[in-house]
């Protein structure tokens, strides 16, 4: 089914290493919070177009009700700090949504937390909204590494906000950073059994990355030695797959960790070609092989203006197909690809792939091996050759 | 016989950068021959790589029309080109022409190939006229460099023009020269037909063209003429001058340079040096200074993508057409699959082809390290000729082997003769004179395997000496040397395009040197990769690149999904450029990187 996600662009300060569009100047949120709105009232199914490249799309099942609105089964508030929204503003947005889409009763509805900026009161009103899921940026709990990453919170902070979110939630995720320098492999074991002890559901770990204008950028041009060697990142990161699969989490993705049913279904719809919405700056649109997305600062987005839009052609569907489903646990359906004009088993490196038990092929799918995640783009690009 | 008074053959000699195309060009445009709006630069260099690295690659004669003290004359310029791997070419140009104009530029005075070219025109009985240029170079020192030519190339200089072939400063007093100083040519047009090629080209409609310089008879459309070399007859179907585009004249005559067709189809039927006559009223013995020109370097050329062969065929066969001396036959490398084994005069013969290549047939080409040709004695008595290291018999097979040698000159100020004698020991060379040939320059003379100079000698030249040093050198035979095949295993797997041939001292550390430089040039893969360089069966040296371990995209935020798109398109051109070498893969620059090693690993 069809998801929706919704991007706040503000913080109250940037962290070294984000490169995602955040803006610290708050008073501009009034005036974004009506323009989001506006885009949300101006958003109209008839508008919607289907790519005739597809071979295989849903319409007129289970993706529009019987007055032709689109059903949706996920809400994804995303930032910058969604935290910061105000009650009333999230109210009103829900709103907005109300009114243009279908919401199934299970929808798994997300926002985005900061752990410094959550409170008691908070919660319970994200609960009385139907918020049922909670993503925390805690990306470390070792203080001298939030420190370097720019964070606001301490790691006291963030097993705190945990500890209350509990009171509330049953679904928390909490986002977690592999590769500041000067981690220790148990240290980040210890740290992420700290977590699952404080109860979260669902762990996301990214492997920290030096973007292009960030302040870590900045910082790494004048010290190389600012990152840790990569294979020690891996191998921390190899270290927490195993981690975590003995304590009960399910891999479902090369960065995402869920405990049984708790898996991200608006994440899943990024890995498996469903559709979704995205409202706000910069926010991003799949929607039946159209991929688009809105401009990244706030005049040009007031203005409506798209920086991208296209349709996907058959080459790039396969692209897509290959390098999204081979990142989850859900792999590449054979046949949608030769649908598409792909063989993949003819592919040179197919069956050698096969032998070394780098990809395996099960139920007219194929999947990479969990092992081989760390080098996953090596071997998307000898497939799709 | 008045005709023949009038006509003036002669050349332009230098180092390079000297100035010799400027100064063709200012007498081309003084002398009226193209209006000043048809010039541009370097006009004789057509080829847009001879104007881009500031050389000539092929001759293209002038003739242009001169009148002093009311008398017309009639000057042939024979442009030459101006690098050691052409030599030959430049002696027979020299031969074709009574005088020659040696220019030296103000402020760098008396260079290398001042000398050898200078030392060539003496050779061929020329005239020789010295002409400073650049005067108005801030730091030209004409007096000093006259006095230079004096001592240095021993001929008087204190009369020499001083012009700025730039500026077009005393072109006039260069021309007058030439009408006076220069002899006229000496012949009989009532002789028999005897004419010197001193150069080819191909030309799409008219064949294979011979640039040639009559000494006695005549030549006109319609006679039978026979190459006294090569044996062959054609019928001439043109003949005429340059001025400088083609234009037919329907004869030469005895003192005259120009050019004729014949409906040649093969260039190769046309060889440098070669003597034409009537066939039917012919002369006995051709002019002397004939040789058969020999490639001296030799690499492989391969297609990056093994489907493109017969492009690449094609390619070498068009450049074959305007260049007689590129050598080529098909090879197969395990490695690199099909392509060709090419021979070249010399470094930058090689370079200028594999540039066109590149540049002109849009290929996407692998060279491998030049090499040179080395004569292999067997143990059975027999002695086989090589180029392709992987075509080197096994040990037990070998008696000995013997290299090609040169002689070097290298001049430079004094404050580097250390530096360059160091270089010169570490190349395995034999001291054998150094010359003071005045207070800021000396000479120095060595004997050096050439397969040492092909292998970086000229930009270690180059640092060693802040660029003050040039060289010049001169093949003199083979000498027996203790020589090793270096091979290259890539997991395990022996490499041929790999291998190399050095000397047994060096045969350590090159293999070293080349294990370390392939390891930080070939990529992670998914396995673990030993690198190993062997003498035979004796591992030497051993560097392994680590398994990859990290390739992967972590966060894809809000569905962003645009980036990750981009860095695999990235991922895919990069995969473009690799080979397969059984299970390794390794980027095409590898090959040639094999050249490179000492320069970076100092």
């Amino acid at each position: 089914m069809n998801g929706i996600y919704i991007h706040f662009p503000f913080c109250e300060k940037r962290c070294t290493y984000c490169a995602f569009s955040s803006f610290c100047n708050l008073q501009e949120k009034d005036r974004y919070i009506d323009k989001l709105l506006e885009e949300i009232d101006e958003f109209d199914t008839k508008n919607l177009k289907i790519n005739e490249n597809l071979p295989i799309f849903h319409k007129n099942n289970d993706n529009f009700d019987e007055n032709n609105i689109l059903k949706v089964d996920s809400i994804y508030i995303g930032g910058g700090t969604p935290s910061l929204l105000e009650v009333k503003d999230l109210e009103k947005i829900f709103a907005s949504l109300n009114k243009k889409f279908k919401f199934a009763r299970d929808s798994e509805i997300t926002i985005e937390c900061n752990p410094n900026s959550l409170t008691e009161e908070k919660l319970a009103c994200y609960k009385k909204l139907g918020i049922n899921r909670l993503s925390l940026g805690v990306q470390s709990v070792d203080d001298e590494k939030l420190k370097f990453l720019g964070r606001l919170h301490s790691s006291s902070q963030a097993l705190e906000a945990i500890r209350l979110a509990k009171k509330y939630f049953d679904n928390i995720s909490v986002d977690m950073l592999i590769g500041i320098k000067g981690q220790e492999e148990q240290a980040f074991i210890d740290e992420l059994d700290s977590l699952i002890e404080e109860g979260v559901n669902h762990i996301s770990t990214y492997m920290l990355q030096v973007e292009e204008g960030t302040e870590l950028a900045r910082q790494y041009q004048k010290n190389p030695f600012l990152l840790p060697d990569e294979d020690e990142t891996v191998k921390i990161y190899e270290k927490t797959r195993k981690f975590l699969a003995n304590r009960g989490f399910i891999q479902y993705e090369i960065s995402n960790f869920a405990q049984k049913n708790k898996e991200s279904r608006h994440n899943i719809k990024y890995w498996t070609g469903e559709n979704y919405v995205g409202f706000g700056l910069s926010a991003h649109s799949y929607i039946y092989g159209f991929r688009s997305a809105n401009a990244n600062n706030f005049s040009d987005y007031y203005s409506g203006k798209k920086v991208l839009y296209e349709k996907l052609d058959k080459g790039q569907l396969i692209e897509e197909a290959v390098m999204l489903g081979l990142r989850c646990y859900c792999g590449v359906d054979i046949t949608y690809l030769r649908k598409l004009g792909y063989d993949i088993e003819n592919n040179e490196n197919f069956s050698y792939f096969c032998d070394k038990n780098i990809i395996k092929k099960e139920n007219n799918r194929v999947f990479l091996n969990p092992k081989y995640y760390g080098i996953s783009n090596y071997i998307i690009v000898k497939l799709l050759g | 016989m008045d005709r023949i008074k009038k006509i003036r053959n002669f050349c332009i000699v230098a180092h390079i950068d000297h100035g010799k195309s400027t100064l063709a060009d200012r007498l081309i445009e003084k002398t009226g021959t193209l209006a000043k709006r048809d010039m541009q630069d370097q006009l004789l260099d057509s080829m847009e790589l001879e104007r881009e690295k500031g050389i000539t690659i092929k001759l293209t004669p002038t003739r242009m029309n001169y009148t002093c003290e009311g008398e017309e004359y009639e000057l042939n310029l024979i442009d030459t080109p101006g690098h050691v791997d052409f030599t030959y070419e430049v002696s027979r140009s020299l031969a074709a022409c009574e005088g020659a104009i040696l220019i030296v530029d103000a402020s760098q005075g008396v260079e290398a190939q001042t000398l050898a070219n200078a030392y060539l025109a003496i050779d061929n009985n020329l005239e020789i006229l010295p002409v400073i240029n650049k005067i108005d170079l801030p730091s030209a020192r004409p007096e000093e460099v006259k006095k230079e030519i004096e001592d240095i190339v021993g001929i008087p200089a204190m009369h020499a023009p001083c012009i700025s072939a730039k500026d077009g400063t005393n072109i006039d007093e260069v021309l007058q020269m030439i009408v006076k100083e220069f002899p006229c040519p000496k012949g009989d047009e009532n002789g028999k037909l005897k004419c010197l090629i001193f150069d080819s080209y191909y030309d799409n409609f008219k064949g294979a063209i011979c640039l040639i310089r009559v000494f006695d008879g005549k030549v006109k459309v319609g006679d039978k003429i026979k190459m006294m070399q090569t044996g062959k007859i054609f019928d001439v179907t043109e003949v005429g001058i340059f001025v400088p585009y083609a234009k037919q004249t329907g004869q030469l005559l005895a003192g005259d340079v120009g050019y004729l067709a014949g409906s040649i189809k093969n260039i190769s039927d046309i060889e440098v040096g070669d003597t034409i006559t009537n066939f039917y009223d012919p002369i006995n013995t051709p002019l002397p200074g004939y040789k058969k020109v020999q490639p001296v370097v030799f690499c492989g050329i391969f297609p990056v993508d093994g489907a493109k062969y017969n492009e690449l065929k094609d390619s070498l066969e068009k450049l074959k057409l305007n260049d007689a001396s590129l050598e080529y036959q098909p090879e197969v490398s395990q490695a690199l699959g099909f392509g060709f084994r090419c021979g070249f005069l010399g470094l930058l013969h090689l370079e200028i082809i594999t540039e066109r290549l590149e540049r002109e047939f849009n290929l996407d080409i692998i060279t491998t390290a030049p090499s040179v040709y080395y004569r292999v004695h067997k143990t059975n008595g027999q002695m086989i000729e090589i180029s392709n290291p992987s075509s080197l018999p096994s040990p037990v097979e070998i008696d000995y082997i013997e290299e090609p040698i040169v002689k070097a000159y290298i001049y430079a100020p004094p404050e580097y003769v250390g530096a360059i004698m160091e270089l010169c020991q570490e190349k395995r060379g034999i001291y054998k004179d150094l010359t003071y040939i005045d207070t800021n320059r000396v000479r120095l003379y060595y004997i050096l395997p050439l397969g040492e100079i092909i292998y970086d000698f000229f930009d270690s030249l180059k640092s060693r000496t802040k660029g003050y040093a040039s060289l010049d050198y001169e093949i003199a035979g083979f000498e027996k040397s203790d020589l090793v095949r270096v091979d290259i295993l890539l997991n395990g797997e022996k490499c041929d395009a790999l291998s190399i041939i050095v000397h047994k001292d060096k045969a350590y550390s090159r293999g070293r040197a080349l294990t370390e430089k392939l390891k930080k040039i070939i990529p992670r893969q998914l396995f673990e990769v030993p690198i190993q360089a062997a003498i035979g069966s004796k591992i030497i040296a051993r560097e392994t690149v680590s398994a990859m371990r990290k390739d992967v995209l972590a966060k894809c935020y809000g569905g962003d999904i645009t980036r990750k798109r981009k860095l695999l398109e990235k991922q895919k051109e990069g995969k473009k450029r690799m080979r397969k070498i059984g299970s390794v893969e390794i980027p095409s620059e590898a090959f040639m990187s094999i050249l490179k090693l000492d320069d970076e690993d100092k």
